[in-house]
């Protein structure tokens, strides 16, 4: 039993950033360093993390492996496990499983545009891509952030974002922000960067982005809430993106993350797929072949 | 294959060979249905029997089981569980094939160890049955166990024909050899006019070509909610089928809130909690949808063993307190009078 897939190794949380009232970027370090070094990981995949005594709960990797120094996982609190989570304090011990899941093809995206599109607390796992493709810039083409959120207040990476779009000179990211609520900080960025902020959902910022995403040189990577695919791969399709390049990450309620324990199962009969380990990145190819992808 | 010939008398001798191996489990009789349990002699065991309520997958992915144990805010430590040796004697070909599909997963990388080290002490014996009004297997294929076994007993009459399955099942055919005999042209003969008579037994008949593709293109039949409407989503069907293995993970801690169990046991994709998320999200909200998933999940064709996943065992029908027939669902979607 020494390789036994459902025994967590331990690690400690060094430092919990509160992004807003109800997200935290944790910071975790792996109790044994043989376990940290064994720890290797690519942007996308995903660990199941453990709180003694209360349970799992599956959670993708908010850092890109490119980077040194502690796992990043940012939390939402809004169940049983999570918001046991948030209660800890740093020294404190949890158990991890993983790196879970397939990841991001970065080989495979290589020379091209990427595009990133996130909604919400789909930055999460997005952020691994980003600052995989900003490490290794050389191997990419240009790269575009089009991210959704409701407020600045619930903005997750706000300041960045900020950042992004007030001073595009600083770096060689297009960025571009929709806002959904009233929002007398992003109206205010609205008014200097019009071309770059808009009122409304992600799909707004389609529009703005559009001499950016040339289908025949774009990977585009989507993670946001359930609905928001939909829309957002309706988009891509008229703009002719095609199927096999446009990779989406995708959550389900998971309990072992290896593919036994059948939660996760999506799929009409003629293909069933395992979103923790078929997944969670599959393409809009997928999609189209796999009945209740999206 | 290796066949050779035990005369019914002489069931005994291979009993007591397989007790050597281990613990013998078989069918018994309890009230109007059968179980798998431990049993000290051959008598006690009903190898005429039509099926088991709870199939042999509760051997290997346990009702309930510990898997892990906690120390609070400490940390987890593997349950270790000394192996034990079993023999599951007089499994149906659906059962042996359902047993290949949970193989399948189970021991599909990373492999779980708990699976793995009970799947490696047990000893499979098959044997021979007819198809009582539930059963499908013919359809699904799975009424034949090409593999899977370590001994398959075929009934002949006064004696059974055993096929030989692995290394395990050779050295019990030997260590009783004094008890068999070589089979003769005669006995082949009957084993093959036997075998075309239950191949003729078959009430029942769903039509599996094409069925993963006539499942899921036809995903907004009415044929689905006539059904659902019936179904309570007890999840029974899901208890009793040899091939679900969906299972839900929960963690237990004892009253000096110091030690604890993470726990697993059997969960069923009728529940509505099967695919809520935490924030209240549910990925299949309504009956219809759980209904619609477990038929598309038992009409897909699992990839390495070619074998649908669902071996056509009859218990989901023969068990279901709302009388739905799996069979009769499927042949509603292909438009069949039912």
């Amino acid at each position: 039993m020494s390789n036994n897939p459902y025994l967590p190794k331990l690690a400690r949380l060094i430092e919990a950033v509160e992004m807003t009232a109800i997200e935290k970027l944790f910071r975790f370090e792996f109790v044994n360093e043989e376990d940290a070094k064994a720890f290797s990981y690519k942007p996308g995949q995903f660990v199941v993390v453990s709180v003694p005594g209360v349970g799992e709960s599956p959670i993708s990797i908010c850092k890109s492996p490119t980077r040194p120094g502690p796992l990043e996982l940012l939390i939402r609190r809004v169940g049983r496990v999570t918001n046991a989570i948030h209660k800890l304090k740093p020294g404190d011990v949890v158990g991890i499983r993983g790196p879970l899941g397939n990841g991001f093809p970065m080989e495979r995206m290589k020379g091209y545009d990427i595009v990133l599109i996130a909604g919400g607390l789909g930055v999460a796992p997005l952020m691994s891509v980003l600052q995989y493709v900003i490490d290794r810039r050389e191997d990419y083409g240009d790269v575009v952030l089009l991210y959704g959120v409701r407020s600045y207040q619930e903005a997750l990476f706000r300041d960045m974002a900020v950042d992004l779009i007030k001073h595009p000179e600083k770096t060689s990211i297009k960025a571009f922000l929709s806002f959904e609520r009233d929002d007398p900080v992003f109206a205010k960025l609205m008014e200097e960067r019009p071309q770059n902020v808009r009122k409304g959902v992600v799909t707004v910022l389609f529009e703005c982005a559009d001499p950016y995403i040339k289908p025949g040189r774009v990977c585009v990577v989507v993670c946001g809430p359930p609905v928001m695919y939909r829309f957002v791969l309706r988009e891509l399709v008229k703009r002719n993106v095609p199927p096999e390049r446009i990779y989406l990450t995708l959550e389900r309620r998971m309990k072992c993350g290896i593919g036994k324990c059948g939660h996760c199962v999506v799929g009409g009969a003629t293909a069933i797929r395992y979103i923790c380990k078929d997944g969670p990145v599959f393409t809009y190819s997928d999609v189209l072949a796999v009945r209740g992808l999206v | 294959m290796r066949y050779v010939k035990l005369p019914k008398e002489m069931l005994g001798e291979l009993f007591e060979a397989l007790k050597m191996f281990g613990e013998v489990h078989a069918p018994v009789k309890r009230g109007k249905t059968f179980l798998f349990t431990k049993v000290s002699s051959p008598n006690e065991a009903s190898l005429n029997y039509n099926r088991t309520m709870l199939p042999p997958k509760k051997y290997f992915v346990r009702p309930l089981e510990e898997i892990l144990k906690v120390k609070v805010g400490k940390g987890y430590e593997p349950v270790v569980e000394e192996p034990k040796r079993i023999v599951l004697l007089g499994l149906h070909a659906c059962d042996i094939n359902a047993l290949r599909v949970l193989d399948s997963v189970y021991l599909d990388e990373p492999e779980d160890p708990y699976y793995q080290s009970r799947r490696a002490n047990a000893f499979i014996v098959g044997v021979s049955c007819e198809p009582d009004e539930y059963c499908f297997c013919k359809s699904m294929g799975t009424d034949y166990a090409w593999t899977g076994f370590d001994l398959f007993l075929h009934d002949i009459g006064e004696a059974y024909l055993v096929r030989v399955g692995s290394a395990r099942g050779e050295a019990v055919v030997e260590s009783i050899k004094k008890a068999m005999s070589e089979p003769t042209r005669d006995d082949f003969l009957k084993l093959r006019d036997l075998e075309l008579k239950r191949s003729k037994m078959f009430k029942k008949e769903l039509n599996a070509s094409l069925l993963p593709d006539i499942v899921d293109s036809l995903y907004e039949s009415d044929v689905w909610a006539k059904f659902s409407d019936k179904c309570l989503a007890c999840g029974s069907c899901n208890l009793v089928c040899p091939t679900c293995r969906c299972y839900d993970a929960t963690e237990k801690v004892e009253l000096n809130l110091e030690d604890g169990v993470r726990l697993r046991r059997w969960d069923s994709c009728f529940m509505r909690s099967h695919a809520l998320v935490a924030g209240g999200l549910n990925f299949r909200p309504t009956r219809l949808d759980r209904f619609r998933h477990r038929y598309n999940c038992k009409s897909s064709i699992e990839p390495k063993t070619n074998t649908f996943f669902c071996v056509g065992c009859g218990r989901c029908s023969a068990f279901c307190p709302a009388g739905i027939d799996h069979v009769a669902v499927l042949n509603s979607l292909w438009g069949l009078a039912t």
